[in-house]
């Protein structure tokens, strides 16, 4: 039998509406404001990998530009020695955990032009500021913006947006599919949707409908249960080697 | 004439040059094109305002270079911004790059930009207290006398303490007795950009000229002249100028001068000119009466109960101290609620991180084996006695709870048990626990040991 593999297909552009909620609605209603409003602000973002943070980075950086601003999305291993800033713009840092040396001074000095020059900031990492491990300075200030921790989905809302990816696809799927997935898999969403597109595909293939017996073929095939698919956005790397700070000779 | 194999020639030597990420994130999505009326100069499109800002200070020139290399004519670049997307309405930048200050990038409204002071940070807004009265004493004479009283003025203390509010009081209240006074706010790394770009662009003289021409120079977090030689000497220089004309200097750091490391003897022996205080971190009721007053100027009524349940949270310092009361703030005002103890306990959460570490499969064994007083190697065992079946369970049922490992993994970290003994095991839990009150004791008492 040929070896299955769990893959995923091009994910719709993210969006703050296709944003599956759960208990983050406070967190989405900010993030929007934070789209449309020029005026000066910090918004730090935390929670575990897999959780959305980029979707809602990416997204509102989306959302901002959309609303005829400028705004920028860098990934935290893309930031050099400095960032730009510009007037009135949004700037989205990403998983500043793994921010180099020099990154961190850039993100600390746009903390510090940012109410001269009008700017939003928007930064993400896993946990939250108070245990971070980055400059004090940085870390303060970080700790200092509007803090949101983002909460994993439930089961159900896990169940839900599964059962909205499906049918957003023409999948039917039996009743006993979802609740076999959520016990199977891992319970996050990248994961959760690779299983849903690799049975699409699977189905496709053999041009018979999704049944329990397919899905446990799938979860069978896999020597590693606990692998998580391959996601849209990878993330961020660390910097090889930060850029070093010499002063002139 | 530009052409896309020129273009992409000049490309492919800039990727050489620099690293991946940045090359990717800022040269890769530019377009260039032949400007309409003439022949040497090229059009280059960013895709944004921040793209173009940043090439234009960083990329113009040597992109400048490379053309005229490969053309072998002098080519000029002009910056544009990519068409507007339909629904955008920012006009687009002005396609010329304009003379470059000796300083970072203009933006914001003009006195901010000759002083780079925060008009928000003044003595009327700063709260005073034990921690930082003598610091506050020192920083109202220096502005009533400048260059006179004190001079330098070092200012030092930790991390989000205040000493930067202190600073563009000082300069704020010295700008509004003489606005004719060149003053300048600067963070050290920020002097440090200059002196490199001085270096760049060979404009040394005008660095000088400039520093040399101030009334006053508020430097902040002078610590980060760390070992950067060139740096100190021009810094040195620029002190010794402004002292002998009777300018002011102040200087924050995070240590006492005797104590920065990596800084020229000859600098901290000039910090010892004038006189030197300190910030201390503030005491619980200074916390409190920073938040009330903070609290005052929103306009929102702050209770005491809860102006102490934040000074008691956050006790290291005054920035993150005012950062959860704006969260308590917007958490109230989202949820329609009044701004009380239990309102601030729940929206503080998000701030304190109680999930401190990452939770692991071994670190629930683990910590379970503990609070049962067995063996790790239990949770793994083939034993099957309730002295340690029942343990291993309430683990499998943490583990399902507080991560989001499946259960055939949960199962393989419990001795390669198969996933229906997990999910046997979770049921079974969650049945015993509404009917025997010490089991559900235990759980809580569990969970809030794994949340941190």
């Amino acid at each position: 039998m040929r070896q299955l593999t769990l893959d995923v297909r091009a994910e719709p552009e993210p969006s703050l509406d296709n944003f599956v909620v759960g208990a983050n609605a406070q967190v989405l209603e900010r993030l929007r404001a934070l789209a449309c409003d020029p005026a000066s602000a910090a918004l730090y973002l935390w929670g575990p990998q897999h959780g959305g943070r980029s979707h809602l980075l990416r997204s509102t950086v989306a959302a901002a530009r959309a609303a005829g601003q400028e705004a920028m999305y860098l990934e935290a291993a893309a930031v050099g020695t400095e960032l730009p800033l510009a007037p009135g713009g949004l700037l989205a840092i990403d998983d500043v955990d793994v921010l180099g040396e020099a990154g961190q001074v850039a993100l600390f000095r746009a903390f510090n032009d940012m109410a001269g020059a009008r700017i939003r900031l928007l930064a993400s990492g896993p946990c939250a500021p108070r245990h971070l491990a980055l400059r004090e300075d940085l870390r303060t200030r970080l700790g200092a913006a509007l803090v949101f921790e983002l909460h994993p989905l439930g089961e159900e809302d896990a169940a839900r947006s599964m059962e909205r990816h499906a049918a957003a696809r023409g999948l039917r799927l039996a009743p006993e599919i979802v609740p076999y997935l959520l016990r199977r898999g891992r319970r996050d969403l990248p994961f959760l949707m690779a299983a849903l597109d690799a049975l699409d595909e699977l189905s496709l293939t053999r041009q018979r409908p999704i049944t329990l017996a397919m899905a446990r073929e799938l979860f069978d095939s896999q020597p590693d249960r606990e692998a998580t698919p391959k996601r849209s956005c990878p993330p961020a790397a660390l910097d090889p080697k930060p850029p070093s700070d010499p002063d002139i000779p | 004439m530009v052409t896309d194999e020129i273009w992409s020639s000049c490309l492919a030597h800039l990727e050489k040059e620099l690293p991946a990420q940045q090359f990717n994130t800022w040269i890769r999505p530019l377009r260039a094109e032949p400007a309409a009326d003439d022949q040497s100069a090229w059009r280059v499109v960013a895709p944004n305002r921040f793209v173009l800002q940043w090439v234009r200070e960083r990329y113009l020139s040597r992109l400048e270079e490379l053309a005229a290399s490969l053309t072998g004519t002098p080519v000029t670049l002009a910056l544009a911004l990519a068409p507007t997307t339909p629904n955008r309405a920012t006009p687009p930048a002005p396609a010329t790059a304009p003379p470059r200050a000796p300083t970072r990038s203009s933006h914001g409204e003009p006195a901010y930009e000759r002083t780079r002071l925060n008009a928000a940070f003044t003595f009327d807004t700063l709260v005073t207290g034990r921690a930082n009265e003598l610091a506050r004493a020192a920083a109202v004479q220096v502005s009533e006398n400048p260059g006179t009283s004190y001079n330098p003025l070092f200012v030092y203390g930790g991390v989000g303490l205040g000493k930067t509010h202190l600073m563009h009081a000082l300069g704020n209240a010295i700008h509004a007795r003489n606005s004719q006074l060149t003053l300048r706010y600067v963070h050290a790394e920020d002097y440090y950009a200059d002196v490199v770009r001085a270096y760049q662009q060979k404009s040394f003289d005008a660095f000088k000229r400039y520093y040399r021409s101030l009334d006053l120079l508020l430097i902040d977090d002078i610590q980060f002249f760390h070992n950067k030689t060139r740096t100190q000497e021009e810094f040195f220089h620029a002190f010794n100028a402004l002292t002998e004309a009777k300018k002011q200097i102040v200087i924050t750091c995070d240590t006492y001068p005797k104590d920065i490391e990596g800084l020229e003897d000859r600098l901290i022996s000039r910090f010892d000119w004038g006189l030197t205080v300190q910030i201390e971190p503030p005491e619980t009721e200074m916390r409190v009466a920073i938040l009330k007053k903070k609290a005052a100027t929103d306009q929102i009524h702050l209770d005491d109960d809860v102006a102490f349940l934040i000074a008691k949270n956050l006790r290291s310092n005054v920035r993150e101290l005012e950062g959860a009361l704006k969260k308590v703030v917007a958490f109230a005002r989202f949820h329609s609620r009044p701004i009380n103890l239990e309102l601030a306990k729940e929206a503080l959460k998000d701030l304190l991180g109680a999930h401190s570490r990452q939770l692991t499969l071994e670190l629930i064994q683990k910590t379970v084996a503990d609070y049962y007083k067995i063996k790790v190697a239990d949770m793994y065992s083939k034993k099957r006695s309730r002295a340690v079946a029942r343990p291993r369970q309430v683990a499998m049922w943490l583990a399902r709870e507080l991560t989001p490992i499946s259960y055939p993994a949960i199962g393989e970290a419990f001795g390669g048990r198969d996933h229906t003994t997990v999910v046997h095991a979770c049921r079974t839990i969650a049945d015993l626990r509404l009917k025997d009150p010490t089991l559900n004791h235990d759980l809580h008492l569990l969970t809030q040991v794994m949340r941190g």
